[in-house]
């Protein structure tokens, strides 16, 4: 039964980790981008939507304000850091550092305003109840469950369907098609940073409600993102949401038997083993050199 | 005040050599590598077993450092040959995380997170020698050692190799051989950083060698400026003097110093690479390529 | 058609990408000494060949030689020190290095920290490299500094400066002008005087008459045709499938 249990934990996890990396997998698919400062609309959506719970205000009004925050994040970067960097033909190591002293700036900034250390929202949503013997479930996993799946059905018949969607796809596949058909790259790569920036946000609120946030948490996501991303297959959405599952899944099986340092260093070493033996991923269909 | 500027002067001299081999691998190699603390920290868990359980020679401390750290930089080199850009980056967070887990967790070797406590003041030949010598002495001598190098065949090579690398490999340079060797040669430097550090500081733990320990390597080269002699020097000492700095604005509680220091090195980060991506001694007209 | 007649020789060379055969059964035999141009509309696998040479692209099925021993399997590098220069179409020069760093790197083929042979005798072949190709007074300036020509005769810098008995060339005379076009086929002949091998891919064909001693013509991965220039030239239904009007 502890097996089962760990299972579904994972399931949980996974399933929060899948979205955020998707949502990367989507930014760095469309636009070449590696928004390294990922983590930091995690942060910010969950911190913000901590601040309205714990202040009393209604759940809706905290998710919409996550999702709120998250987007605009993701867009601001992309108009005030990223574009600057691309117009000056910035490598993408200029790209990652910037992205970097952003996301310290803003785990920092964070950590001095709302204290450093884990915070939680509580709710009754987090009240785990024996559902097999021996094996406790909270509504949230249900929750955790559903919102994944209805965003990434969602997120699908976007990609599918609608014009802007079919765009973003073609523009992972191959930019200069995008600049034939006339369409403008630059207001599909805000389209890419705003919908993978704003799929962070409900993994945020979750997050909050369950094993809360700490000031660092944006880390640990962006550095699962980026590894659920490549080990997926660059360019592979769906690559990457099994990928984060999986990890999620790992993580969750690796932290019963071990510390939790070693729940991460797993997912690196399987990053690693990825980079060395699969430099393309599960799911990827171009080499990385 | 002495030893406080003494203590300063040695950590600076410590950074200006991870600085300045980082830059051998970042600004010459291409090979943007966030995982320096690693070997930092090989070099120190090397340099201070050995002064606690064999001999506290200094000299010797610091060649077992260099050859631990370089040897184990095929770690980092099999991947810089393996995948570029986004992925070696990602490659190396990844040794860099694992590595830090190893460090917290092989208690023999590294004692944890209670580190390595009391490492006997370094000598050389039997006669104690001060940090601060050392620490110069290592400093100048890979300064110049990089120097050369710069100027030298292998500079061109790694420069040749970094501009159009399918051109160098047709002009019959092994590329690989090549890569190998700059990382190696940065490693072992930071190998050598470490055994200082270790010596320095009579103890160790892992919270030295940690991913922001290397983003603030990083940093110290970016700010400076890549593939420049003395702009990753100069990063160091900015960087190592903003905390000593920030402790004597008033207004700064004590407790924030930390975070105050991260938001400005951050925001540093972000604004250089916006305005001036090529540090603050770098060519403008080179930018950076990568 | 080995041995010292032919020292670079091509046997049954074949490759395909994704099905696309770009290079099928390919075999040619360069003259010692000579100017063989590598002739045939886009697409029909003269670069392609070249890589496959230098070991940039692995064979399917064949081989090629040098004085006799196979290149198979070899890394570019290791072909390039058995004497095998290229130069690419896109030229690829160090940009942020100088011109003479540029022909400097050419001479220098060790990994290690330092260079093993004559120093004096390398920097005298950069600077007779840097002559011979009128960059002398350019030799401070950056590559990505220079003029349209003179990067091509940068590039060229660089093969004469490797010392190398095999010349591979794409495209390297195209875009120059008249007088430019002359001094480089004064570099050409001064290399083989010195019994260097080039084999030249070309698109204009003035060029190819005035320089190639063979012409070796390619289509769709295939050779059509290999002779002296005047009868390849002439041929009409070569020049036909030339200028893109397929001969069914």
């Amino acid at each position: 039964m502890l097996f089962l249990q760990l299972l579904l934990g994972g399931l949980q996890t996974g399933a929060l980790y899948a979205l955020t990396a998707c949502g990367f997998a989507l930014i760095f698919g469309a636009t070449k981008v590696f928004h390294f400062a990922h983590g930091a609309s995690f942060t910010l959506a969950g911190y913000l939507f901590l601040l309205l719970w714990n202040n009393g205000h209604p759940a809706w009004l905290g998710v919409l304000a996550a999702i709120a925050v998250a987007t605009g994040f993701g867009v601001a970067m992309e108009r005030f850091v990223y574009r600057p960097i691309q117009r000056h033909e910035g490598g993408f190591f200029t790209v990652f550092v910037a992205a970097f002293g952003v996301s310290l700036v803003v785990q920092n900034l964070v950590g001095m305003w709302a204290g450093r250390g884990f915070v939680v929202a509580d709710s009754s949503l987090s009240r785990a109840t024996e559902v097999l013997p021996e094996v406790f479930l909270a509504p949230v996993f249900w929750v955790s469950l559903a919102v994944a799946a209805v965003l990434f059905l969602a997120l699908g018949i976007f990609l599918t369907r609608h014009p802007a969607g079919v765009a973003l796809r073609a523009l992972s596949q191959n930019s200069d098609l995008i600049r034939a058909y006339g369409l403008s790259s630059h207001r599909l790569s805000l389209l890419a940073f705003a919908l993978g920036s704003a799929l962070a946000a409900p993994a945020a609120v979750l997050t909050a409600i369950t094993t809360g946030m700490n000031e660092a948490v944006g880390h640990h996501v962006m550095l699962i993102s980026m590894a659920a991303t490549i080990v997926g297959g660059v360019g592979s959405l769906k690559g990457a949401a099994l990928a984060g599952l999986s990890l999620g899944v790992a993580e969750s099986v690796v932290l019963n038997f071990a510390d939790p340092q070693w729940a991460e260093a797993a997912s690196f070493v399987v990053l690693f083993g990825f980079i060395l033996f699969r430099p393309s991923g599960l799911f990827g269909h171009a080499v990385a050199r | 005040m002495t030893a406080y500027l003494a203590n300063l002067a040695t950590l600076a001299a410590i950074f200006g050599i991870l600085a300045a081999t980082l830059n051998v691998a970042v600004g010459y190699a291409g090979i943007f590598s966030v995982a320096h603390a690693v070997f930092f920290g090989l070099g120190a868990y090397a340099g201070a077993q050995l002064a606690l359980l064999v001999v506290p020679d200094a000299l010797l401390a610091m060649v077992v450092a260099a050859l631990v750290a370089g040897g184990l930089s095929l770690c980092l080199a099999l991947p810089a040959l393996r995948v570029r850009g986004e992925y070696f980056v990602a490659a190396s967070l990844g040794l860099q995380m694992m590595a830090t887990t190893l460090f917290t967790e092989a208690k023999g070797l590294t004692g944890g997170m209670g580190g390595l406590v009391g490492i006997p003041r370094p000598m050389i030949l039997g006669v104690e020698v001060p940090t601060l010598a050392l620490a110069l002495t290592a400093l100048v001598l890979i300064l110049l050692a990089t120097w050369l190098m710069a100027r030298g065949s292998f500079g061109r090579t790694l420069r040749a190799i970094r501009d159009a690398e399918s051109a160098a490999e047709a002009l019959g340079k092994n590329i690989n051989a090549a890569k190998a060797l700059a990382v190696a040669f940065a490693c072992a430097g930071a190998g050598v950083a470490g055994a200082l550090f270790a010596l320095h500081m009579s103890f160790v733990n892992v919270e030295s060698f940690t991913l922001d320990q290397s983003v603030l390597i990083m940093a110290m080269v970016i700010v400076g400026g890549t593939g420049t002699l003395w702009g990753p020097l100069l990063g160091a000492v900015l960087l190592l003097s903003l905390p000593a700095g920030l402790s004597f604005l008033p207004f700064i509680p004590p407790t924030e110093i930390g975070a105050v220091q991260q938001i400005l090195y951050g925001a540093a980060m972000t604004l250089l690479m916006i305005f001036r991506p090529a540090g603050l001694l770098g060519d403008m007209r080179t930018g950076r390529k990568a | 058609m080995s041995g010292a007649a032919h020292p670079l020789v091509c046997r049954d060379l074949s490759i395909s990408f994704g099905g696309v055969k770009a290079v099928q059964g390919v075999s040619l035999a360069l003259p010692a000494g000579k100017v063989l141009a590598l002739v045939g509309p886009n697409g029909a696998g003269k670069t392609t060949l070249f890589n496959l040479v230098t070991g940039n692209l692995r064979a399917d099925a064949g081989e090629a030689t040098l004085d006799g021993e196979s290149l198979l399997g070899l890394k570019p590098w290791q072909v390039a020190r058995r004497g095998v220069a290229r130069s690419f179409q896109d030229l690829r020069l160090f940009t942020h290095m100088t011109v003479r760093e540029n022909a400097m790197s050419a001479t220098e083929r060790g990994s290690w920290f330092w260079q093993a042979g004559d120093a004096k005798a390398r920097a005298a072949r950069v600077e007779e490299a840097l002559a011979a190709t009128g960059l002398s007074d350019l030799a401070e300036s950056r590559a990505v500094d220079l003029a349209y020509a003179e990067r091509k005769f940068l590039s060229m810098a660089r093969i004469l400066a490797a010392e190398a008995r095999i010349w591979l060339l794409d495209e390297p005379a195209s875009g120059l002008d008249l007088s430019s076009r002359q001094r480089f086929a004064g570099l050409l002949r001064a290399a083989n005087a010195r019994g260097i091998t080039i084999c030249l891919i070309e698109h204009n064909l003035d060029v190819v008459a005035e320089l190639a001693d063979e012409i070796a013509f390619l289509d769709r991965g295939v050779v059509l045709a290999v002779g002296e220039p005047q009868a390849i030239l002439r041929d009409k239904a070569l020049a036909a499938i030339y200028f893109g009007e397929r001969a069914a």
